[in-house]
Parts: C-alpha cells; sequence; structure tokens
C-alpha cells in the first residue's frame, strides 16, 4: 500500500482534496504537487477533506502555508473537513484552526464555499 | 493493560532518509500503547518523534542519506523516554525559539512548527551533546 495517494475530484465548483494514508516529509512532496497543479491552473476554492487521512506532520501543514497567500489573493480558500481527533489536535495546536475553516462533514464545506460564492 | 517493562529499553538504527519515519512513528505509537498511553496520547508521542527524526534528517544532515538515526525507547516506571542520538549538526537549547502561535496567525510563515508540537506534545525535550554525538531527548510521562 503506497505511503500517501491523493484523490482530486471537482464538486460544485470546488476541488476536493482526499489524501490517503500519511503526510509527513517523506510524502509531502506529493500533497503540495497535488496543491500547486490547482493553483496553476486557477481553482482556487480547495476542500481538504481529511477522512483518510491518518496523520499530517508539520511538513504537510507547511505545504498548505505555502499556497495559502495566492490563493486568497485570487478570491479562494482552502477549508478542511472530516478530521479524526488526532489530525485535528494537530491543526489546533498549531493555530490552523483559527486560520481555515474546518468543518465535520465535507457537505457544510461545500455549503461555506457556496454562500461566498452568492456573497 | 499496560505491560510491565519498567527499566527495559530497545534500540532501532535507521539510515537517515525520509522513508523510514513511518517505521520509528509506527514503533513509537505502539511502544506508547505498550505502556498504557491511550491512542490520542500515542499518536501526539508519534507525531513528535517524527517531527525531531526529521528535524535531524533535514536540518542535522542536510539531506545525507549516508548517515545514521539512533532511536531508543526507555520505559522507566513513571515515563515512556525517546532518545534520537545523530553526528550531524547538534541543536543547544539556547538557540532555540519555538513560534509563538498568536503571533503565527496575524503572520503565518513556513518554519519552526516542528519545534512547537515537539514541545507541546512531549512533557520534556531536551538536545544534549556528547562528544560527535548529539541527542535529542523526550519525555512523556505516565499517568
Amino acid at each position: 500500500m503506497a505511503d500517501l495517494s491523493i484523490q482530486v475530484r471537482e464538486l460544485d465548483g470546488v476541488s476536493v482534496i482526499e489524501p490517503s494514508g500519511f503526510i509527513n516529509a517523506h510524502t509531502v512532496k506529493h500533497f503540495e504537487s497535488a496543491l500547486e497543479d490547482l493553483v496553476k491552473i486557477g481553482h482556487y476554492n480547495i476542500l481538504l477533506n481529511c477522512v483518510k487521512l491518518n496523520y499530517i506532520s508539520s511538513a504537510g501543514l507547511g505545504a498548505i502555508m505555502g499556497q495559502i497567500e495566492t490563493i486568497r489573493k485570487n478570491g479562494g480558500d482552502i477549508m478542511l473537513s472530516n478530521l479524526r481527533e488526532s489530525v485535528f489536535t494537530i491543526f489546533d495546536t498549531l493555530g490552523f484552526t483559527q486560520l481555515y475553516q474546518v468543518f465535520e462533514q465535507e457537505e457544510s464545506a461545500l455549503s461555506a464555499f457556496a454562500s461566498i460564492r452568492r456573497s | 493493560m499496560a505491560a510491565n517493562l519498567d527499566g527495559m529499553s530497545f534500540r532501532l538504527v535507521i539510515p537517515s532518509q525520509t522513508r523510514y519515519l513511518n517505521l520509528v512513528t509506527n514503533l513509537a505509537k505502539r511502544a506508547s500503547a505498550t505502556v498504557g498511553l491511550d491512542d490520542a496520547t500515542a499518536a501526539k508521542v508519534s507525531i513528535a518523534v517524527d517531527e525531531a527524526v526529521t528535524n535531524i534528517i533535514l536540518h542535522a544532515y542536510q539531506n545525507d542519506p549516508n548517515q545514521s538515526v539512533e532511536v531508543e525507547l526507555r520505559f522507566a516506571s513513571n515515563s515512556l523516554e525517546v532518545h534520537l542520538w545523530h553526528t550531524g549538526q547538534g541543536l543547544r537549547e539556547d538557540q532555540i525559539t519555538l513560534p509563538d502561535p498568536s503571533e503565527y496567525i496575524r503572520r503565518p510563515r513556513k518554519g519552526g512548527l516542528g519545534l512547537l508540537l515537539m514541545s507541546r506534545f512531549m512533557d520534556e525535550v531536551h538536545y544534549l551533546k556528547n562528544g560527535d554525538r548529539n541527542e535529542c531527548c523526550m519525555i512523556k510521562r505516565l499517568g
């Protein structure tokens, strides 16, 4: 089984990234590339669905930080959903839950993106 | 139920390559569970070990894959100790400035987050030097 596999799907104008496995210094390039590829083609509304993410280290959080400025400058955002407790704790400990909107379910995050587009 | 491992220890030596991170973090997680730490705490110990070994590989050894990292897990009566030895560039405790999370939120940037996770998830983190060997020692108290 691969250490990290990443599925990207388009849903209601949002690019949903679903990493499966773990993101650490060994696998982070793969995750970083997935984010960069979306930004390069102008997809700035990104939802990180963490339902299959076992853990993320600071390397993965750094990859998110590396793109967020460009994304927000272009009117988009990164939101997070379906975080298991251990993953939430990492985001929360580093203050990321104040920097990014976190939702229990993917549907709620998609609704939040839709509300932003309507406003 | 926690196993009685008081005074026991075991060692693992890995090449300084990130592909071995998962091996070490899984080991730390299993060791944490063995001494009776709950799943959430075991996950924290595991992440702290990931960050510490990553720092050694990427910064102390500057990604040189031909070095080694020695990992020792020690089971004491009231704590789990993780000792990591290497011969790369050592960190000194007085050189370390942990990012202030509230400042970080105002001005996000890359870097320094791993050290912060280590300090938040473990009860003690020390950096020691003995000859040409550097050590990162992390302690998680039980109970």
